[in-house]
């Protein structure tokens, strides 16, 4: 199927998607492999979202955002056909290594630590216990990406849908055919903090502190909060694969967007979206910043869900949908520094081809729970916890004369910065990020060629998701499964009839894993709007 | 001099002149005032209701005004009637729902202008009122504690007015004006008879009680309590929040709200109007059916009914009575209740009220018959009469 270019465009559409990201992208393209027509509409001029390259100095391209692939759904990428020849895309399978101010650092390789000799860690063992524990328990939650989550609306005696009861069952099932044992170990960890979890069995070092990163990487939320033993379960359980993608994770984007483009979807850059209109309670179309409008059965937004909300108009919402939606938890805390290096870094006591790997700063879980702190006063952590990567070591296609680029991103930075996000406040917080990297690799400052610095509200502006937060809102116990992004919206649908929620902000979450766009577009059909 | 938040029940602006008339000394608590329950006694006042002219201390009554450009949206965003179809000067009884169409509250809008409402109602909704604005140009003001407020009901509450000097002849029922500078009345109650509610501010409180009372020795004034008000709405087949239905805010149990339609008000819904808080939930309701039915009903016999379990065919319990009395006027035992669907509704022959009667410390059951009634229990042309006849 090629692109009808050379066609009129239909005036009307079966489906309009607001947001070219890859959740909005995916759902374009599961529309349009059910023979509708759909047109995806960008504000920004390139699709992506937060999987987007960025040429920072020529020819030498950054991910902007985004720029590691954990977590993307083996079903969205089947159906999708990702990864085939029709929507290219390599990952590259990279180690993790935490790494340590004395040069002792820890390589983590298909989940278990080893040391730089080669040898294996002596916390090895007890770390593979809690890693294979936590990971099999997170198989539980994982079985619900792909479906809608459940409805308690009416309490449990009114599940009639037999379906959701039926997956209800299955975890419960599942989580009796684990043991007594196993069950009762679940349910005591589920609420309880990461932090103390690890350090029942772990000594506070550079293995428990990657851990202990992982669990609130993009949160809200120190190790030592309760419910993060949760979040790093959630993050396992949707795959905790750790993949560079070839051509940088502007190919992830390019991929989705040739999933859809293939499937007949028509893509407009440059189209922001002003209002969804709704006539008689259903959403029937868009207009755009110009004046524009255009029809259609059903509209899909890739954006948060206040904004979501607000595109429609307030008044189309009952009080406590926007009460839930006002006070939806979304306080961006993850920055992005990139950086264009002359040549590669040379971290003290890493060897050979390790700096390949993701690189882990969080030399212990207390290190962790320490950089957390300043968020909390809207202050910028002076000892942040950073995970970064050296993508052009792993493909060259990125990169020209010898130059490397080092993208790192940096927790716990405030979205509501005190004094505001200005020139001299990102350039602070490159100081940091220059300075913190300096402790593993000296030689990094003579090596900077160009650096560009993204805040939480940046990225905000950048994307659209609220708060500039990383899952488009915190991945909290309080704002998954049913409870996402609120209760009684977490159906994918959105108020009026047609208008549907398709972003990380609907179940099941964040990172680049497709699987909400796609779950988003199934309600679409099963509802039986664009008919 | 600190100010200090008074600690028990307060007085209303009214309480000086209430004090040294109430004989029977029994108070209750109305929203945190010091409210009567019975002035004197039960029979007096109920008669004093439908044969002359009562005086109500309505001032506990939570008061809000909401004012601003989007006003009527707010309103209208707010209750089940479409607030675009009442004029200016007019009073309307309104019903808002949560999400999931059950009744938060019932009460009294009053339609300044398009831009100008205040709402009258039990339950305090001050929160309520500001999330349901929000988005919108309007401020919201809790007025409860800044206007005074009396119901003057009964057949020479007209004439009463006349003697005060005190012009109403033209005002239809649910009509409101301001007829002298910073005096307003509506045409309203809560009796189903003739009468009228007056709204001023606190400092004037005691000085339209005296103007009042002075009037009204010609025409049988009483002070009344909420007891013999009671008797009337229920012969009346008003509903009262608390009673009839559990304002669902407050009810802590699950499945305990009701709806509108369960409730026989779907009349006071209007789903063309655009949306509104619960829409979606009602619409569903409206075409799979209430889960109860609140009826009106007439019960054999004449000891007063309130609480008894109701059964069909003797045996299945489907339903209980939520406000019972022997109703004075038209010599009925009568009560609202509420039925389980679809009892009440398509099945309304062979039900029975179950009534314990405490004869001298023996305890007497029995099973009496319970038949539906469409219509209020009391009904008089001079409550809708304009101008009003001096009765």
């Amino acid at each position: 199927m090629q692109a009808k270019e050379n066609m009129m465009p239909p005036k009307t559409y079966d489906a309009i998607v607001i947001g070219a990201g890859h959740n909005g992208l995916a759902a374009a393209a599961t529309l349009a492999r059910k023979g509708h027509a759909v047109l995806v509409l960008e504000a920004q001029s390139s699709i992506g979202g937060m999987a987007k390259n960025v040429e920072l100095m020529k020819g030498v391209f950054a991910p902007e955002i985004a720029h590691l692939l954990y977590n993307i759904n083996p079903t969205v990428a089947r159906e999708l056909g990702l990864g085939t020849i029709f929507a290219p895309l390599d990952l590259i399978s990279l180690a993790t290594v935490s790494l340590s101010p004395s040069g002792d650092h820890v390589l983590i390789k298909d989940g278990t630590p080893q040391d730089m000799a080669g040898k294996s860690h002596p916390e090895a063992a007890k770390y593979t216990e809690i890693y294979q524990r936590l990971t099999k328990f997170a198989g539980l939650l994982g079985q619900m990406s792909t479906k809608t989550p459940p409805s308690l609306a009416g309490g449990i005696k009114d599940i009639t849908d037999l379906a959701q009861a039926a997956g209800l069952t299955k975890i419960g099932l599942n989580l009796k055919l684990m043991g007594k044992k196993d069950m009762r170990e679940f349910l005591r960890v589920l609420l309880s903090n990461i932090y103390d979890h690890l350090l029942d069995d772990l000594t506070d070092s550079p293995l428990s502190g990657a851990l202990a990163a992982d669990a609130v990487r993009g949160a809200y939320a120190g190790p030592r909060a309760p419910g993060t033993v949760f979040t790093l379960m959630y993050r396992l359980g949707n795959g905790a694969m750790v993949t560079l993608p070839k051509g940088g994770m502007g190919a992830v984007a390019d991929a989705f967007g040739k999933a859809a483009s293939n499937s007949g979807v028509t893509i407009r850059t440059d189209a922001k979206v002003a209002k969804v209109m709704v006539t008689d309670d259903r959403a029937t179309g868009v207009q755009l910043g110009s004046g524009e409008v255009i029809m259609a059965k059903a509209v899909l937004s890739n954006l948060g869900p206040k904004s979501t909300m607000m595109l429609a108009g307030v008044e189309h919402y009952d009080v406590e949908a926007t009460r839930r939606l006002r006070h939806h938890r979304a306080k961006g805390t993850t920055a992005k520094v990139n950086l264009v290096l002359s040549e590669v870094p040379e971290f003290t006591g890493l060897k050979g081809d390790l700096t390949h790997a993701r690189l882990i700063i969080a030399p212990s879980a207390t290190y962790v729970e320490r950089a957390f702190n300043p968020v909390k006063y809207g202050e910028l952590p002076q000892d942040p916890v950073i995970e970064a990567v050296i993508p052009t070591l792993s493909d060259a296609s990125i990169t020209t004369d010898g130059k490397h680029i080092l993208s790192a991103i940096l927790s716990f930075v405030p979205y509501n910065l005190k004094g505001g996000w200005s020139d001299a406040a990102r350039q602070e917080l490159r100081e940091i990020a220059i300075k913190t990297l300096e402790t593993y690799a000296p030689n990094i400052r003579a090596l900077i060629l160009e650096a560009q610095v993204l805040s939480p509200a940046d990225i905000e502006t950048l994307t659209g998701a609220p708060g500039g937060h990383w899952h488009h809102g915190e991945m909290g116990i309080d704002q998954v499964l049913t409870n996402r992004p609120a209760n009684q919206l977490a159906h994918y649908h959105f108020g009026p009839a047609g208008y549907y929620l398709c972003g990380a902000t609907a179940h099941p979450g964040g990172d680049v894993m497709g699987a909400a766009g796609r779950n988003a577009a199934m309600q679409v059909i099963k509802d039986g709007v664009l008919k | 001099m600190s100010k200090h938040v008074p600690i028990g029940l307060i007085e209303t602006p009214f309480h000086p002149r209430l004090e040294p008339l109430s004989r029977a000394k029994k108070w209750m608590n109305w929203a945190g005032y010091i409210s009567a329950g019975v002035m004197d006694t039960l029979e007096f006042e109920y008669f004093a209701i439908r044969n002359q002219t009562t005086l109500f201390d309505i001032s506990p009554m939570h008061k809000y005004r909401i004012k601003g450009k989007d006003a009527l949206l707010v309103v209208n965003r707010l209750v089940t009637r479409d607030i675009g179809k009442i004029r200016d000067g007019r009073v309307s009884y309104v019903l808002w729902c949560d999400e999931d169409g059950n009744l938060i509250d019932d009460g009294t809008l009053f339609r300044y202008s398009a831009q100008d409402f205040r709402l009258c109602c039990q339950e305090s909704m001050l929160t309520w009122l500001i999330d349901t604005a929000w988005g919108f140009e309007v401020t919201i003001k809790d007025e409860s504690h800044n206007v005074a407020a009396l119901s003057l009901q009964g057949p020479t509450s007209y004439s009463l007015l006349s003697d005060a000097g005190i012009s109403v002849g033209d005002m239809k029922p649910f009509d409101w004006c301001e007829v002298e500078p910073g005096l307003w009345i509506s045409r309203t109650g809560f009796t189903g008879d003739l009468g009228y509610e007056l709204w001023t501010s606190n400092d004037q409180a005691l000085a339209l009680w005296d103007r009042l009372w002075g009037a009204g020795h010609h025409w049988g004034l009483r002070a009344i309590g909420f007891e013999a008000l009671n008797i009337c709405r229920i012969e009346a087949g008003f509903m009262a929040a608390g009673f009839d239905f559990q304002p669902v805010h407050h009810a802590v149990r699950l499945g305990r709200g009701r709806s509108p339609i369960a409730l026989g008000a779907s009349k006071m819904i209007d789903f063309k109007k655009g949306h509104f808080n619960g829409r979606r939930a009602l619409l569903t309701e409206a075409q799979t059916g209430p889960s109860h039915h609140l009826r009106k009903i007439d019960i054999g016999g004449f000891k007063p009914a309130d609480g008894a379990l109701i059964y069909y065919k003797k045996k299945h319990e489907v339903g209980h009575v939520t406000s019972g009395v022997w109703s004075p006027t038209t010599k009925r035992n009568i009560a609202l209740a509420e039925f389980k669907a679809p009892y009440g509704d398509t099945i309304k022959n062979d039900l029975w009220a179950e009534i314990y009667i405490n004869k001298e410390g023996q305890w007497d059951k029995r099973l009496v018959r319970v038949e539906i009634e469409n219509k209020p229990f009391f009904q008089n042309a001079r409550s809708r009469a304009t101008p009003p006849k001096p009765f």
